[in-house]
């Protein structure tokens, strides 16, 4: 299990093999780089071994993140079998080697852009509406005995409050209970960046149509856009440049020569190709001299609008003069 | 009336869907139930089991795509679900998929390969479908009898796996009767305490154990089902891509005037007529010609627009000789002082005006030797300069005697001058050549508009001609001619031969293993007559095929307006007699000559171009075929050569005898052209004719259509030689593979055939050309004693490919595919056999052990 580094409140937790130190109720995590690799390592050595193990067990206690995370399985187990399919039997054609090679790096440059693209939704929503849509938590999970044996069952997920626009996990958003300044101060930030005004009186529930709101736009534009990058990552190691690299290719970095000349060309392959991509040197046809620029900037103008589209909110809360707003002071008299 | 509050509560919740319950009762009241102290249970739901037939596809097909729609909405608007958003994910998927598929279209040649991008796209979302219906649902549904990918709609309508999350499984959709129903099916015992439940338990097992297995699986079954579905469609499509490509083809020429009237040469007519425009009535100039040649001769090849070129010169009438006049001499003046300034030695800009003589000076000076008309001062129709470059020069010498100048710069300056009459390539003479007399007339620009119309008619129909040729014969992938090689030099022949994988797989490496191999076997064919011609029957259905296919090839370049002429032909022939006439009358002789040449048979001549293209290739490829039928029947003839009387070994010793037929079969198999241009080379016994000792004459053994050697093989190597004066071994070789009667076996099978007549004509070509072909080092080494002639390149293409070489390549290719194919096929198998096998050992639950614990 990972446990979590920090908590979001700024506490630096630090835990360890102590018990006492693991939370026990659900607990929201930092999102930063470290967070985010110690989950996804700790997804995938799980998704590799304990889920199938209960999964095939019919246990119980596998439920529906445990499946999800098992989503990992096949596409990358998928990817290797792609590159197998096209490259073996290639060692004897010397053109079904170079192709089989391509179509090898397009596997990998599919995953690399589909996952590196999201970013490109993230992180200008983020930017401009002060909503981290990948906002991890812990969910801490209590299990159900499946034998007399069994007791104190806790198992560890790693979800994101925003992970389901339908169940968000407001509750883990809100600060401490007992004071006024923090319960809040979460919603306040979001409600003072979109403009919604500061010492509001229900910062939350002015915020929450907006959260969900960009959290299902963002999804759409990252569920879009994410495939047309992944296929401007095919598209570039489709590309005759790498050819080059093929021929020097190496991960010996103990020969720091030749790994060092494999790395040049490397860089060189990256930028001719994304050249090449742009404007191919051989062009028959207006399809074959538009089809990689079409493809990119179709990625980037979906993405472009996706964001767009995730910061254009439409569910503010209509602003109310306060000559407007009945004065509890004063007396009226309903008619 | 009553409030209803909980539809008053939904109401004022605008983040909740609302949902109509068909099964509500009317009029309920809330109070009414409370008052009646009941237990506020929740609206009876609308969800229930998606059961649909093969037939209710199309309508679920557009109802998800309908639910995809509004999810698309919803999401633009902010406003949609978990399940809304999970299938734009798998449209994002599709639509990237699409968008790979295209993109690698672009960057793939052939038709096929371009298609395959689209199968491949189809293929892997259809294994992604396919793999956990075939390997997991069904299986569980005989072995355990129901769906474990039962789907469901909820009250929202819509759409979701029942068993997608085991931790809330909406059991109420499931009757008593439909839970018993797959209760018996699971033999679950009747009478077990709460048997409802224990059989839903077993059910979320099992479906949750093939929920797991198909996470474990999918990632190996995709690739491999998606690469095996595309091997398995590749050659459909292929076959489907080649009969489109043959009724392409057939369409070009069928409407050959119409599609040659689809190339588009406007562009080229109107930069021709503002040519035209730009200089009617002017002096036609060498720049003005290169662009009307150019506009001309634009799609057409270099001998032809150089042709071109030397038709519009005489028409344009540069011979007329040049015009003198006041611009010429002052280019002139501009030339000398620019040659003057060349030379550095001080001079300055006002001094070089002093000494450069001017076009008023020049005028006057040819005036003065009657160069020049005294009142225009022009002269036409200049063919020698001589006169004008030595008044200019002596002019311009005179000019600098005059000057202030120093000796020194005058000497100089003197120098360069006089090299204006040494060379005819000066600035000056340049400058005196720069205006033709002839101008551009209206007639003249009248014919040129008619030469342009009729070479675009011209290059109209060479495109067509040219995109027929590559459909059906370019050295490029899934041409018609790449399609037939690929038809017939297939695993299918390899079959026919009785080629075994394992010897594929032992001998690939190595051509010459190979041709010893396909030696083999092609002997033990020849060995037996009824496999003989099972054989040749195969291969003659085969060959027929290629033959037909070639038809248009089988040309005669002699001929013209024959009835035997093939339709392109015939169409080659239009395409050229259509603008002989118009040509001929616009006098464009030289062009005329580049298209029809000198003769009929001019090989250079553009016609002829056109038409032996497409005959060199055919020619190329079916020589490969008919050497591959001509070595079966030699083969077949030499099992019986054990009576030579009447054969090209009557006559021969016996060690000559097996010499000559041991070198025959071995270049039949792998012999090239250079092995015939040096006339062979075979080490020999070198004493044809022992001095001592009795001449073996008998006769050759022959077992199991092998040369039992009694000599070949026996001597010591090192005293061997080749024999290079016995022209007669080299005859009788030649006469062996090429000459005489093909074996009555063959012959049988081929009568009839296209292939037949023209695989006896095949015979006698290579025969000529070969046995004609006149080597310097062995000048009498010919059939027959007379020679022939025929370009290198006729006898390569004639000879076509070495038998070694091509069943290596095919042993090569065969070996990979059988190689990923039966390691992919197996291992896909396996997995979906121990994916079907795992149902056997999924739910296992005890009815005791669930029974005590119930307690």
């Amino acid at each position: 299990m990972i446990l979590p580094v920090s908590v979001h409140n700024n506490k630096n937790i630090i835990f360890g093999e102590n018990k006492k130190e693991i939370p026990k109720e659900d607990t929201l995590l930092k999102n930063n780089l470290s967070t985010r690799t110690r989950i996804g390592l700790d997804k995938l050595i799980k998704a590799f071994t304990v889920y199938p193990a209960r999964g095939m067990k019919g246990s119980i206690n596998s439920d529906f993140y445990e499946f999800l995370t098992m989503g990992t399985v096949p596409y990358l187990i998928g990817s290797a079998t792609l590159m197998g399919v096209f490259n073996y039997s290639n060692k004897v054609a010397p053109e079904a080697a170079k192709l089989g090679k391509k179509m090898a790096l397009g596997v990998l440059l599919y995953g690399l852009f589909k996952s590196i693209s999201k970013s490109f939704v993230n992180l200008p929503v983020k930017w401009i509406t002060g909503i981290d849509t990948q906002l991890p938590y812990l969910k801490v999970n209590h299990q159900l005995p499946e034998n007399k044996d069994d007791f104190d069952l806790t198992s560890y997920e790693y979800h994101k409050v925003g992970e389901s626009v339908e169940f968000t996990r407001w509750d883990l958003l809100y600060g401490d209970p007992y004071s006024k300044k923090t319960l809040n101060e979460r919603y306040d930030k979001i409600a003072k960046r979109n403009g919604l005004g500061t010492n509001l009186n229900d910062s939350d529930q002015d915020v929450k149509p907006i959260y969900r709101e960009v959290l299902v736009k963002s999804t759409l534009a990252r569920s879009l856009s994410s495939y047309l990058w992944a296929a401007v990552g095919v598209g570039l190691a489709f590309q005759d440049a790498w050819d080059e690299y093929f021929n020097t290719a190496t991960l010996k970095f103990w020969e720091p020569e030749k790994f060092k000349h494999s790395m040049k060309i490397l860089g060189r392959s990256i930028k001719n190709s994304a050249k090449n991509f742009y404007k191919p040197e051989i062009a028959d046809t207006k399809l074959e001299k538009y089809a990689g620029k079409t493809l990119l900037f179709s990625a980037i103008a979906l993405t472009l609008l996706g964001v767009l589209n995730t910061v254009h909110i439409t569910k503010k809360p209509s602003k109310v003069k306060e000559s407007d707003v009945m004065n509890k002071n004063k007396e009226s008299v309903v008619e | 009336m009553k409030t209803n509050l909980i539809q008053s509560y939904l109401s004022n919740s605008t983040n909740l869907q609302q949902y109509n319950s068909d099964n509500a009762k009317k009029n309920f009241d809330v109070n009414k139930e409370l008052l009646n102290r009941t237990f506020i249970k929740p609206l009876p739901s609308n969800g229930h089991l998606v059961k649909n037939t093969i037939f209710d596809y199309p309508a679920e097909f557009f109802k998800d795509i309908k639910y995809k729609a509004n999810a698309l909405k919803h999401s633009i608007q902010g406003n949609a679900n978990d399940n809304e958003l999970g299938s734009l994910n798998d449209a994002g998927m599709k639509l990237g998929g699409l968008a790979i598929a295209t993109y690698l279209l672009t960057r793939r040649q052939t038709p096929l390969t371009k298609a395959m991008e689209f199968v491949g796209l189809c293929s892997f979302f259809g294994a992604m479908e396919i793999w956990p219906k075939l390997a997991l649902q069904l299986p569980a549904y005989l072995i355990h009898g129901f769906n474990i990918r039962q789907q469901y709609r909820d009250n929202y309508n819509t759409k979701k796996p029942v068993f997608l999350d085991h931790q809330f499984i909406p059991w109420d959709l499931y009757s008593d009767e439909e839970i018993n129903k797959i209760g018996d099916r699971m033999k679950v015992p009747k009478d077990i305490k709460n048997r409802r439940d224990f059989i839903q338990e077993k059910m979320r097992k099992i479906a949750l154990q093939n929920n797991t297995l198909w996470m474990l699986t999918a990632g190996f079954a995709t690739p491999i089902m998606s690469a095996l579905i595309c091997n398995a469609l590749e050659h459909p499509i292929a076959d489907y891509q080649d009969k489109k490509l043959a009724q392409k083809a057939a369409d070009l020429l069928n409407k050959f005037n119409e599609n040659a009237k689809k190339y588009d040469y406007t562009q080229n007519t109107t930069e021709l007529e503002k040519i035209l425009e730009t200089n009617k009535g002017k002096n036609i100039s060498k720049e003005t010609i290169d662009a009307i040649v150019s506009t001309l001769s634009q799609n057409l090849d270099k001998v032809t627009s150089q042709a071109i070129r030397k038709d519009i010169t005489r028409i344009l009438g540069q011979d007329n000789g040049y015009e003198i006049s006041t611009d010429v001499l002052e280019k002139i003046s501009q030339a000398i002082r620019t040659d003057y300034s060349k030379v550095k030695i001080g001079i300055d800009d006002a001094t070089l005006d002093k000494i450069v003589p001017s076009a008023k000076e020049l005028i006057q000076e040819l005036q003065k030797n009657g160069l020049l008309d005294e009142t225009s001062a022009i002269k036409t129709g200049v063919k020698d300069f001589t006169q004008y470059i030595r008044v200019i020069s002596n002019f311009g010498q005179t000019k600098l005697e005059q000057s202030d100048i120093s000796q020194e710069q005058k000497n100089r300056l003197k120098f360069r001058a006089s090299q204006q009459n040494i060379s005819h390539n000066t600035a000056i003479s340049k400058s005196l050549k720069s205006v033709p007399s002839t101008k551009l007339t209206e007639d003249t620009a009248k014919d040129l508009k008619a030469i342009s119309a009729e070479l675009n008619k011209l290059k109209g129909h060479l495109a067509v001609l040219d995109e027929y040729a590559y459909l059906k014969a370019a050295m490029a992938p899934e041409t018609g001619l790449a399609n037939g090689w690929n038809d017939l030099i297939s695993k299918d022949l390899l079959k026919t031969l009785g080629i075994t994988n394992k010897e594929i797989k032992e001998t690939r490496y190595d051509e010459r293993i190979v041709g010893n191999l396909i030696r083999d076997k092609i002997e033990d064919i020849a060995s037996d007559k009824d496999r003989y011609e099972a054989v040749i029957k195969t291969l003659t259905e085969k060959l027929s095929k290629i033959e037909e296919r070639t038809r248009f090839a089988n040309i005669d370049i002699n001929t013209k307006n024959a009835d035997t002429d093939t339709t392109y032909k015939k169409c080659v022939d239009s395409a050229f007699e259509m603008i002989s006439a118009p040509l001929q009358k616009l006098k464009m002789d030289s062009t005329l000559q580049r298209l029809f040449g000198y003769e009929t048979n001019d090989k250079s001549s553009l016609r002829n171009i056109q038409l032996s293209y497409v005959m060199d290739r055919v020619t190329g490829v079916k020589g490969a075929f008919y050497r591959m039928m001509n070595t079966l029947d030699m083969y077949r003839r030499i099992t019986e050569l054990e009576k030579s009387k009447g054969t090209p070994l009557e006559g021969l010793s016996r060690e000559v005898k097996e010499e000559l037929v041991e070198m025959c079969k071995r270049l039949m198999i792998g012999g090239h052209s250079s092995d015939y241009a040096v006339k062979f080379y075979a080490k020999r016994n070198p004493d044809l004719n022992p001095v001592t000792g009795k001449i073996d004459d008998s006769e050759l053994e022959i077992k199991n259509g092998k040369v039992v050697n009694k000599y070949v093989g026996h001597r010591d190597p090192k005293m061997l030689a080749e024999n290079g004066h016995d022209r007669d071994f080299y005859e009788r070789a030649m006469r062996l593979m090429y000459d005489g009667k093909l074996h009555s076996d063959t012959s049988q099978n081929l009568e009839g055939t296209l292939f037949y007549e023209n695989f006896e004509a095949w015979r006698k070509n290579v025969l000529r050309m070969f046995g004609g072909d006149k080597y310097f080092v062995r000048p009498n080494f010919l059939v027959g004693g007379k020679e022939t002639y025929s370009t290198a390149h006729e006898r390569f293409l004639h000879l076509g490919n070495a038998l070694d070489d091509m069943f290596t390549k095919l042993f090569r290719s065969s070996y990979n595919s059988n190689r990923w194919l039966k390691f992919f096929a197996t291992f896909g198998a396996g997995l979906l056999g121990v994916t079907v096998l795992s149902q056997f050992f999924f739910g296992h639950m005890h009815t005791d052990r669930y029974e005590a614990k119930q307690k």
